[in-house]
């Protein structure tokens, strides 16, 4: 294995880089023309784009229903990460795309409901800027305390009488809605801090460094089986069947009730029969095994529902987010 | 001894051939994506993530560990060769390692960056092996307060590496604190320096400022000095480090491994901060620390140990503790989530074989790496016989097609030009950009601990020094800060004994 040919060896390093790029970029590819074109839709590759960095549950559900529709439709279904601004990056460039059916993305309910309202209004986006495809599913919250703190529920924090230091998944999330709301109603003394994400937070409270947190079930599950943590209520409407036993802030009498909540969305305009397709696509997906799976090991909900009634759910929870924290008098932005 | 059992299992399982060849296709992949500037391993790992679904468990982690620290082995190769660190962690490595490039030595620095990473690898493992859940219970300890006193002292040791002078590595250090503040306020949502733009809403990111400063600014001034000089192409000399060489490295190698092996355990900063710490302190140990810069074989052998070190105590958390330490570890806990293992405090005595399979994997896998670096290394090096005038417009365009990759935005490539002007600027004037890259990496790590503590604390600055482990780190930061002091006095009574070479 001797190269003497210094043009040769350039060549050998270029293609490898450029195999490489195109093996990483293109994988699995079906029919790889480029979008567009005429006939019946899909006849290139649709490309769906997420608002955040490789790793995260967003990021994992849009992997998730790209393999799947890329079998149910025939093409490719490439996976872009376009992180910023939790989101908002994406959503502009979506909203700003042809609508014709080859750029979607699956986008959070927080963006549009609770990030608006810690943000400047120039940064936050709109749900009537996007159309809608269908429900995808719910992410919920729980509220968590280290095993050896001995707390069991929410009025247990109430009977220290201490300031309660209490973790979130960040500033705009909806951990950091909920905890707020939650210790607002019960009249409890507390300082919010917040963490950029789950396994940060978690790993404070495994260190009790702060006295609980709020952060996604499937990023606590493990460690609540395992009795590391205790979990002191979800977030839910409903009891959630991934910790049936676990009481929601509701039942212990706080009225709090704030999920994550994912739909896939395409730019405004985009035909109906193309939106039909997708939308079927996605249905056929959500149904196989592999799907459901993929949902029960992340602890999320589905809520497969009809853009209508995405619409209605998005906007419920936006109307009573803000109805609340006015009532209340908390803001997530500027504190003290 | 029960307790070894399930190890000597778990090499049952990696020595299987399926798995053999899995540990060998991740690292073979590792090992191209490092030497690629931006693809990291956390995007083709989120890419190859459908592929393991139909794979066994085991196989399917050993081979995305693979792609991990095997990216660590092949960002060296960039760092060295063409000044062009593709992560935090490796940055460090580029002071002497490519000045070390420019004597025509690259093969020696390349060379001893292999050895030291495996044996770093290596010792990491071991530690693995036996330490895990302990150094995981310990690294709870580490809470905002401890990283805020860490990173402090990382900002410090800072002003200590770059070999430019003190006040200018100083102002360079400052000036990266101040970039890491642009972007959306992580505790009040409230923008900073973005000027309404979303692109900035995040910040900006690490790759777009180091392969600016350091890769595109060099390029820049060495077009400059062309018009000087007529530049020669380096001369590829002594492709294998000498028995000196390895003799001079081996102190570092040893203590590379430790520090390596302590801070990866600590999610967030613990790689990049473990070779900076292995650096400052081999500079510190030098009868000659000016060396250190300019080529010193112990400035590439003590951060790349380290590093790969890191790379792989940052495992603990993950397969102890269930939490994932990196976007790379985000992403092998979804795959062992598709694969109906829940990673979690439970992992090790439920999944004893994926646990001691992956881990033993790493063994192997590393000493793959090291037998795949030695004729790398040789081909490689050649690449610095390639004319400029070839060589830099690839290196540009590999550098802006990396940069574009990390989050797919063209917005990226504007701040790689920028950062390029800059770090030609730099140069010119004679300031180092490892300060301000390093400061911009602890800077963001300090400003989130530091605030988060003050939260926990009520607003009490006292309980950074009344925790134990912040406590200590504050008071040692106290001593370095002294200690210039006392070595003035010191050097002065020994000046006229300092000569003799080593």
């Amino acid at each position: 294995m001797k190269f003497t040919q210094m043009s040769r060896r350039v060549l050998v390093m270029a293609a490898s880089g450029v195999t490489a790029t195109v093996v990483l970029t293109a994988c699995g590819g079906v029919k790889t023309t480029s979008s567009g074109g005429e006939g019946a839709y899909p006849t290139g590759n649709i490309e769906m784009s997420v608002g955040a960095s490789p790793g995260g549950s967003t990021d994992l559900i849009t992997r998730a229903i790209a393999q799947g529709l890329s079998k149910e439709l025939g093409v490719s279904v490439p996976v872009v990460n376009k992180p910023g601004a939790n989101g908002a990056l994406n959503a502009k460039e979506l909203q700003s795309a042809k609508a014709d059916g080859y750029k979607i993305a699956v986008q959070n309910a927080s963006l549009f409901t609770i990030t608006p309202l810690a943000v400047s209004a120039n940064e936050a986006v709109k749900l009537d800027d996007f159309d809608l495809i269908g429900g995808i599913s719910q992410d919920d919250y729980v509220l968590i305390a280290p095993v050896a703190s001995g707390y069991k529920t929410i009025a247990d924090l109430k009977k220290t009488g201490k300031n309660i230091k209490y973790g979130t998944t960040g500033v705009g999330t909806g951990a950091q809605l909920a905890s707020a709301l939650t210790f607002k109603q019960a009249g409890i003394e507390s300082t919010d801090v917040p963490f950029d994400g789950g396994a940060p937070a978690l790993t404070a409270l495994l260190g009790s460094q702060v006295d609980v947190a709020t952060i996604q079930v499937g990023d606590s599950i493990e460690q609540i089986k395992a009795r590391k943590v205790v979990p002191l209520a979800v977030f839910s409407a409903d009891r959630i069947k991934f910790l049936p036993d676990v009481p929601t802030a509701k039942e212990q009498g706080y009225d709090v009730v704030v999920s994550q909540y994912r739909f896939l969305t395409a730019p405004k305009g985009t035909p109906d029969d193309v939106k039909t397709k997708i939308g079927d696509a996605a249905k056929k997906t959500f149904a196989t095994d592999t799907y459901k799976k993929f949902n029960d090991a992340h602890c999320l909900t589905p809520i497969e529902v009809t853009p209508d009634e995405v619409k209605k759910i998005l906007d419920e929870y936006a109307t009573k987010y803000k109805a609340q924290l006015d009532q209340y008098g908390i803001s997530l932005a500027a504190k003290k | 001894m029960d307790f070894l059992n399930p190890v000597v299992d778990g090499f049952g399982v990696v020595l299987q051939p399926v798995n053999l060849l899995y540990c060998l296709i991740g690292v073979v992949i590792g090992m191209l994506i490092g030497v690629l500037p931006g693809l990291g391993p956390a995007a083709t790992i989120a890419i190859l993530l459908p592929i393991t679904y139909g794979v066994e468990p085991v196989s399917a982690i050993i081979m995305l560990a693979g792609i991990f620290y095997g990216a660590q082995y092949g960002g060296t190769i960039t760092s060295v060769l063409l000044r062009l660190p593709g992560e935090a962690s490796s940055v460090v490595t580029v002071f002497d390692g490519f000045a070390l490039a420019k004597q025509g030595r690259a093969g020696t620095a390349l060379g001893v960056a292999a050895i030291g990473s495996f044996i770093g690898g290596t010792v990491s493992i071991i530690g693995l092996t036996l330490l895990a859940p302990v150094v995981a219970e310990v690294a709870l300890d580490f809470g905002p307060p401890e990283y805020a006193a860490l990173s402090l002292f990382g900002v410090l040791l800072v002003a200590t590496v770059g070999n430019g002078g003190r006040t200018k590595s100083v102002i360079a250090a400052g000036i990266g604190l101040l970039l890491a503040t642009v972007g959306r306020d992580t505790f009040t949502g409230a923008s900073r320096f973005t000027f309404d733009s979303l692109n900035l809403a995040d910040g900006i990111d690490f790759v777009p400022i180091a392969m600016g400063l350091f890769g595109l600014g060099e390029i820049l001034y060495n077009l400059e000095e062309r018009h000087h000089k007529v530049q020669a192409p380096a001369k590829v000399a002594n492709v294998w480090p000498s028995r000196h060489d390895l003799k001079q490295s081996r102190g570092a190698i040893g203590r590379g491994s430790v520090i390596g092996f302590v801070l990866g355990v600590l999610p967030g900063g613990g790689a990049t901060l473990s070779s900076l710490v292995a650096y400052a302190v081999e500079k510190r140990r030098a009868k000659q620390p000016e060396r250190f810069g300019r080529g010193a074989i112990e400035g590439v052998a003590a951060p790349e140990t380290a590093n790969n070190a890191a790379a792989t105590s940052s495992f603990i958390p993950l397969l102890t503790l269930g939490i994932p330490a990196n976007a790379t570890m985000a992403l092998m806990f979804g795959a062992l989530l598709i694969q109906g293992i829940p990673p979690g405090p439970q992992l090790v005595s439920e999944h004893p074989d994926l646990f001691w399979g992956v881990v033993n994997s790493m063994y192997i896998g590393n000493i793959l790496l090291l037998i795949m670096s030695i004729p790398m290394v040789g081909i490689f090096v050649r690449i610095l016989r390639i004319r400029p005038a070839i060589l830099a417009p690839i290196t540009v365009l590999i550098t802006l097609l990396g940069v574009y990759t990390v989050a797919n935005r063209v917005f990226d490539i504007f701040l790689v030009i920028v950062f390029g002007v800059v770090g030609y600027l730099m140069k010119k004037f004679g300031f180092e950009p490892g300060p301000l890259v390093l400061a911009f990496v602890l800077g963001s790590v300090m400003e989130k601990a530091v605030r988060q503590s003050l939260l926990i604390f009520g607003g009490d600055v006292t309980g950074f020094f009344t925790r134990p482990i912040s406590g200590t780190v504050l008071a040692a930061l106290i001593a370095v800060l002294a200690l210039p002091g006392v070595r003035y006095l010191m050097r002065r009574k020994s000046a006229a004994r300092d000569k003799e070479l080593v």
